[in-house]
């Protein structure tokens, strides 16, 4: 067992990968439009909106991060028991990881465009080679994140888990965070700036996103950069958090009390969520129409 | 959300032979590693990947086939729990025969597994149709396909990481304990849930979905065969990389054919199309 300062220590660190896998994880599923956004993407040339934007649709966030973390983990543990360096054995199995990615990435997009022929939605070769280095880039960045916290987890905090089984559960964790958390920038904001803001998605507007940037023709990259600015930081910080006190109170506690502390943050942020919500109620209150009146 | 508008999906190989390629295929598979104790080497630890691509195939087509009634993405998460509900199954048949109490030969393992995997199936089938009422007509069927399709992959993979299929001996110490189960479980239900969610739209066609799943199955089974270094020896390990290397590459080529055959159009870079061309 190590003393309780270097555990401390070792948290802290923890922490601070998981917030820099957080963001990176966030902003590799908006370069590609991955999750929650993509069905307005997919929708979009249905409804005769041709666009230029990636159609990264791999699976859910979750799944697909649970593979590549798990595939980086894998390989990684391999070469830990070939003897290789820790940094080595990590970084060439999130370069993996990251391949994978990669590779997913490319049929997702081109197979579903093609299954879009009818609605004359062509496939941009130079949207396909200008979006893979981001898309893998950010992947490997996060897998790295992810993969180091959980060997950290494993052989220095002493987890019972082997390494691959803890990588995949943590890659999981990150891509439910990335999902619910980052995807509300890129989706109901970035993709609708068009709307009113806070108008809600009327089903008329279904597809009708925003498909033209400052200059030339949005793409991914336009998206991610607004991503980076809000929802890919606050992603990093609540998979921060996430990893943070889940693993100080079981630093600092032991046994049941690990358990009461557990649930006393629990109930914390579920107070502080209830008085964000009323605050934002009073500030913004109902939808009004034009005149000024409430509506339901 | 439903791209691919409710109706039974058309066109390609009928379901029943890609059924009975993904249950003889991966069993076969499963079964030929036996050769290993039979020569005493580790060699045809190969054949365990090789079946898990029989059965990836046959679990993308259940998976197309279910998704075209209107589920779209839906049917991932469902897929999912099929898919656990395979692995369990696959440790429960194998590990079955070896507690001693049923007196079940070991041999028998794997079509133990592949049963009570199609039984949860089934049940999880029911379950979503009666309980939940989602009125799919396929649903038990497909259900029954997936858990079984995806305890074939489980058991295929292990197979090829731990070069047997016994499970005291070889799969818990090389794959249960390492976290090897990891890759195979999520490797295994990516690689069945993964392809016709990257092909759905009214154009999709089988071939091409089916050509992602053995793509992707190669590439699972590339990894898994970079696992079973820690299992079996470097030269039986390299095979299984090589062979899954070589299948994903063909079959990676074939995808982009059928891509640049079947799209609207492949282009270098361009504008939008204009008003008129979408006419």
């Amino acid at each position: 067992m190590i003393d309780p300062i270097t555990g401390l220590g070792l948290v802290a660190l923890m922490g601070a990968l998981a917030t820099i896998a957080g963001a990176a994880e966030d902003l590799e599923s908006d370069v590609g439009s991955q999750s929650n956004p993509n069905s307005q993407v997919q929708l979009a040339a249905q409804m005769d909106f041709p666009h230029r934007i990636f159609n990264k649709a791999i699976s859910g966030e979750p799944p697909a991060y649970g593979l590549w973390c798990a595939a980086g983990a894998t390989v990684a543990s391999v070469l830990l028991a070939q003897n290789m360096s820790v940094i080595f054995a990590i970084a060439i199995g999130s370069f993996v990881g990251a391949i994978l990615l990669g590779l997913y990435s490319v049929t997702a997009h081109m197979g579903r465009t093609t299954s879009q022929k009818r609605f004359k939605q062509p496939i941009y070769m130079d949207m396909v080679i200008g979006h893979l280095p981001p898309i893998m880039g950010h992947g490997y960045i996060a897998v790295f994140c992810i993969v180091s916290f959980s060997y950290i987890m494993d052989h220095m905090l002493g987890h019972p888990f082997p390494l691959p089984l803890l990588a995949f559960l943590w890659g999981i964790t990150a891509g439910a965070i990335g999902s619910s958390t980052g995807d509300v920038h890129y989706g109901a904001e970035r993709e609708f700036q068009n709307q009113p803001f806070g108008s809600g998605l009327n089903a008329a507007q279904s597809g009708n996103i925003v498909r033209k940037a400052e200059s030339g023709l949005r793409n991914g990259m336009d998206n991610v950069w607004a991503c980076a600015k809000f929802g890919g930081p606050v992603t990093g910080l609540a998979l921060g958090f996430t990893v943070f006190f889940d693993n100080w109170r079981s630093t600092v506690f032991s046994g049941m009390n690990a358990v009461i502390a557990g649930l006393i943050i629990v109930l914390i942020l579920i107070l502080a969520n209830r008085l964000v919500e009323v605050q934002a109620r009073k500030a913004y209150g109902p939808y009004k129409d034009e005149e000024g009146g409430t509506e339901a | 959300m439903s791209t691919a508008a409710g109706g039974p999906a058309t066109g390609g190989l009928p379901p029943n032979t890609i059924i009975a390629i993904g249950v003889i295929g991966g069993l076969a598979g499963i079964y030929l590693t036996m050769l290993n104790q039979t020569f005493n080497t580790t060699i045809f630890s190969v054949m365990g990947g090789i079946g898990s691509i029989f059965a990836v195939v046959w679990g993308a087509d259940a998976v197309r086939r279910v998704c075209s009634y209107g589920l779209g993405t839906g049917v991932p998460s469902i897929g999912m729990v099929a898919l656990g509900m395979g692995v369990v199954a696959a440790i429960f048949g194998l590990i079955i025969p070896e507690t001693g109490i049923l007196p079940i030969p070991a041999i028998l393992g794997p079509v133990i597994s592949f049963i009570v995997a199609a039984l949860v199936g089934l049940i999880i089938g029911l379950l979503s149709n009666k309980v939940l009422n989602m009125n799919i007509p396929i649903m038990e069927k497909s259900m029954i396909e997936i858990a079984g399709a995806g305890c074939l992959v489980m058991m295929g993979l292990s197979a090829s990481i731990a070069g047997s299929f016994a499970f005291n001996d070889a799969i818990l110490p090389s794959v249960v304990s390492t976290g090897y189960i990891a890759i195979v479980f999520i490797g295994g239900a990516m690689t069945i849930l993964h392809p016709f969610n990257a092909n759905l739209g009214p154009d999709e066609t089988q071939f091409r979905t089916l050509y992602v799943a053995i793509e992707k199955a190669a590439l699972t089974m590339v990894i898994a065969g970079f696992a079973s270094l820690t299992a079996i020896d470097a030269v039986s390990a390299a095979l299984t990389v090589l062979v899954g290397l070589a299948i994903f590459l063909v079959y990676f080529d074939k995808f982009m054919k059928s891509v640049h055959r079947e799209a609207y159009k492949v282009v270098g870079t361009g504008l939008l199309p204009s008003a008129e061309e979408l006419e």
